[in-house]
């Protein structure tokens, strides 16, 4: 079996491994209920490291960097990259879209790549959100939770951040069968991976200057209030197509306390 | 005594405008997409406080005394505060409740003042409402920016005692009243379990 042959397989092994695991595993409630959304944090001091380092990573060299491309860079070129970022994932997006059974935002995800590499000139351009095609990430993370996998527990991974032992496996296998990543692989240049990979993270950190600064200033213990922090925005994000959905649940526990 | 007349006077002007601006385009929102009263009542927070707290003179104290009055007039600061908490709450003598409520206002107070400070054109727009229980509604919005795309906010809004009173803000999804909540507790929990540890922690913020 050729290597890239046996890298398909074994993916699509993987994957059914972890679709029947799924089977088995309980639903994840939709309710929370009275609980606000919590994760068990069983390996807190590891975790607060590598917090506090990257925390340290991110005010010395991160978000420097973030800002001199804020700066540097006019919006519309920041955005160009953005959509060439988002064309790149598309595969992953169609994959993880009908893993969970989503045929029509799958069928819109292909339609925005073909569009989007085409006539929006490699992806530079997105053509496809002018039509009403709009972009919608999906992860394997999100994937795993909506066969009712739950979050396990929280997870800091080091120099990506916030994660949980259940979105951190839909990380691994996203890049995985990424088809950058093999392509990239196959021929000997790996650089080519990584500097997406990095112009990815440099995208995603420059669009969050403002929020994370103000957490950091804002919190008593920024530890924890990421921490809280993700845990919703994820939890919303696999409750919905729309985050609309979300305050329903997410302030439902003001309502025990002040019944 | 002139400084303090002349920021009373900008405020009363401020004022005006705002109720003026307001008269104005309250009926023209409410015409053109028939909001319903807990989706209008944000929409008017939206436009009063952009409108008297984004000036990039007022100074730091004016600024905060505004906020603090639309923060009290407009949130039930008492059920927010008490939420933030959460269980800790019972466990608080009458004192630390007292003491610790004045500790949430002033943070929450500084923390708005210094957003409008750094604010750059943003503009709030309504888009529904839906109830949520008996006594609550979550308004949909969005806060529209010069650069970056929009972001999605929801207001969770109570009618208590006749009026309207913001309960909570969901912003992508993130309920701040609940970050605050696992981020206070964790304060306590590593300050060996009690209250005093977050109001040490908030009386040395203040400064």
């Amino acid at each position: 079996m050729s290597k890239p042959t046996f890298k398909i397989f074994s993916t699509v092994l993987l994957l059914s491994i972890m679709a029947s695991a799924a089977a088995y595993a309980k639903p994840v409630s939709n309710n929370a209920g009275n609980t606000p959304q919590q994760i068990s944090d069983p390996i807190e001091p590891v975790n607060r490291f590598i917090f506090g380092f990257n925390d340290i990573l991110d005010r010395v060299l991160i978000e420097p960097l973030a800002k001199g491309y804020n700066f540097v860079l006019p919006q519309f070129v920041r955005d160009s990259v953005q959509s060439f970022m988002h064309n790149l994932q598309s595969p992953i997006i169609v994959a993880n879209d009908l893993l969970q059974g989503k045929i029509g935002n799958a069928g819109v995800a292909t339609a925005r790549f073909v569009i989007n590499s085409t006539i929006g000139i490699v992806g530079l351009v997105d053509v496809a959100s002018t039509q009403g095609l709009k972009y919608e990430d999906q992860d394997f993370g999100q994937t795993l939770a909506t066969w009712g996998v739950g979050n396990g527990f929280y997870i800091v991974l080091p120099i990506l951040g916030p994660s949980s032992l259940r979105d951190a496996t839909g990380t691994f296998t996203d890049s995985y069968a990424d088809p950058v990543r093999i392509i990239a692989d196959n021929t000997n240049h790996q650089w080519i991976y990584y500097v997406r990979e990095g112009l990815q993270g440099l995208d995603n950190r420059s669009r969050l200057i403002k929020p994370i600064d103000d957490m950091r200033r804002n919190s008593l213990d920024y530890y924890a209030a990421a921490r809280s922090a993700y845990v919703q925005h994820r939890d919303a994000l696999i409750r919905g197509e729309k985050s609309d959905g979300a305050p329903n649940n997410a302030a439902a526990g003001l309502d025990s306390d002040h019944p | 005594m002139i400084k303090a007349f002349s920021g009373y006077s900008l405020f009363v002007a401020a004022f005006c405008a705002a109720l003026f601006s307001f008269t104005l385009t309250a009926p023209a929102i409410a015409a053109d997409t028939s909001l319903s009263p807990s989706a209008q009542f944000v929409q008017n927070l939206g436009n009063t406080a952009l409108m008297s707290l984004t000036g990039k003179n007022i100074n730091r104290k004016t600024r905060e005394a505004r906020v603090r009055d639309i923060l009290q007039k407009n949130f039930d600061v008492q059920a927010i505060g008490k939420f933030a908490l959460g269980t800790y709450w019972r466990d608080a003598s009458e004192t630390q409740r007292k003491e610790y409520m004045g500790l949430f206002e002033d943070m929450i107070v500084q923390t708005y003042t210094t957003r409008f400070e750094d604010y750059s054109g943003q503009q709030l727009k309504v888009t529904g409402s839906t109830p949520s229980g008996s006594t609550d509604f979550i308004v949909d919005s969005q806060v529209i920016q010069k650069d970056g795309p929009p972001v999605n906010l929801q207001w969770r809004v109570r009618s208590k005692d006749g009026g309207l009173h913001i309960v909570d803000v969901v912003v992508e999804g993130v309920s701040m009243s609940i970050t605050q909540r696992s981020d206070f507790s964790s304060v306590i929990q590593n300050g060996g379990g009690t209250v005093d540890a977050l109001l040490s922690s908030l009386r040395a913020r203040k400064g």
